[in-house]
């Protein structure tokens, strides 16, 4: 038990860190379109915006570094930047990243199989709307803009549509991002 | 022992923005906000901000104008554009504190409160790499553009010609600089380190703690 305790939590090393950290700066800079949506009136908009490019960067940090953590590692160092853009976005993204890992762990123990990456990277994102919306729903946090307006008393088939689109973009992103690292790693030049 | 050169103590910093902002987004229905802001922006020069100002004031004044503009086309709504506005003059006041603050003090400050170092060197990384990142960008796309490669709106070739490459750079650039910290004797683990130079406290800061907090409760009561 211990053993396999052992093989699902790793130590991270330096060059993890670092590599994360640079996929984390280009999500901040991919990330930069979130203030110009935040006031469209339009349920998950913000979601949709950014799915592509941040289930592409975490499904190539997670096929790279493969260690429960890396995400919530990637949600941290984006969120530098990200507090000073939409604050909720940073708290929401760090806890969606827990969530996810948990999730992960939960059902493939660990990032070793690709698919564990790829379900990671998908889920990471949608699960921030129900999660802004119970956060909005909670601390009632309605005037900050009518994109949050919309997210907090959003018309149900639109709801539903958006939610589904982010979803298809996340999955569709998280399969690109591991069709990248895995002909990175066929070539040689990114390492398990 | 040396202080630093950053305007404002770095964690203040964040603070300060995070406060500006909440409460910014809190008052922007308010038309008193406006006087917030400027309130909030004079300070901020006034304690050694002003390069950052400057830097913000066209850009904000712009996005303000333009957004709050489109919000009265879309609404006839004079209180809702205000409102945007508002959103928007608050968004790039709150950015001032943190532009003043250089990076590298920012890790600082972390690590005299001893934040893991992992986590105090991923930030320092991933603020300092957004330059660097737009360069490899540049250098993509010119190769792609000598290569005759086509337009970034076919997917394969943005998928072949884009991605590909610009992945590749970014794990090569990852692989030089962890070897490069390491070199350096930067390690994770819990050991004795020296800080030649550590960011100290000001009066000037204490100086805009109050202010702020006297410009909020001003901006409530009055």
């Amino acid at each position: 038990m211990e053993e396999h305790k052992e093989k699902i939590f790793q130590k991270y090393k330096i060059k993890d860190i670092v590599f994360l950290a640079v996929l984390s700066a280009v999500m901040l800079l991919t990330g930069g379109v979130m203030p110009l949506v935040t006031s469209v009136p339009l349920f998950g908009i913000i979601q949709l915006v950014l799915a592509l490019q941040f289930s592409i960067i975490p499904a190539i940090g997670l096929m790279k570094v493969r260690k429960p953590g890396a995400l919530v590692f990637i949600a941290l160092f984006s969120g530098v930047v990200l507090i000073f853009m939409f604050v909720p976005m940073f708290f929401c993204l760090s806890v969606c990243a827990v969530l996810a890992e948990v999730l992960s762990i939960l059902i493939f123990r660990g990032y070793r199989k690709d698919i564990a990456c790829w379900f990671a990277a998908t889920v990471y994102l949608p699960l921030s709307l129900p999660f802004l919306l119970i956060y909005f729903r909670i601390f009632g946090f309605a005037s900050n803009g009518a994109a949050v307006q919309a997210l907090t008393n959003p018309v149900w088939w639109v709801a539903v549509l958006i939610s589904l689109a982010v979803l298809a973009l996340t999955a569709l992103g998280a399969f690109i991002g591991v069709k990248i690292a895995k002909e990175l790693q066929k070539s040689g030049v990114m390492k398990k | 022992m040396t202080a630093t050169k950053s305007k404002i103590y770095p964690i203040l910093a964040i603070l300060t923005a995070l406060f500006i902002l909440a409460f910014g987004l809190v008052m922007a229905k308010n038309i008193k906000a406006f006087c917030f802001i400027g309130g909030v922006f004079l300070l901020l020069c006034a304690v050694g901000c002003y390069r950052a100002c400057l830097r913000v004031l066209p850009v904000m004044l712009i996005f303000a104008a333009v957004f709050g503009g489109i919000s009265y086309l879309a609404r006839r709504d004079v209180a809702a554009a205000n409102a945007m506005g508002v959103r928007l003059l608050i968004i790039g006041t709150a950015m001032i504190p943190g532009m003043s603050v250089a990076p590298v003090d920012l890790t600082r400050n972390l690590n005299q409160m001893k934040v893991p170092k992992g986590i105090t060197l991923g930030m320092l990384i991933a603020l300092n790499f957004a330059p660097l990142l737009r360069l490899e960008t540049k250098r993509v796309r010119e190769a792609m553009k000598t290569r005759g490669a086509g337009s970034l709106l076919n997917p394969k070739v943005l998928y072949r010609a884009f991605l590909i490459p610009f992945v590749t750079r970014l794990v090569n650039i990852s692989d030089t600089l962890a070897l490069s910290v390491e070199t350096r004797g930067f390690t994770l683990e819990k050991t004795e380190t020296t800080t030649y130079k550590t960011p100290k406290f000001k009066a000037t800061d204490a100086i805009l703690i109050l202010c702020l907090i006297a410009g909020a409760v001003l901006t409530v009561v009055i």
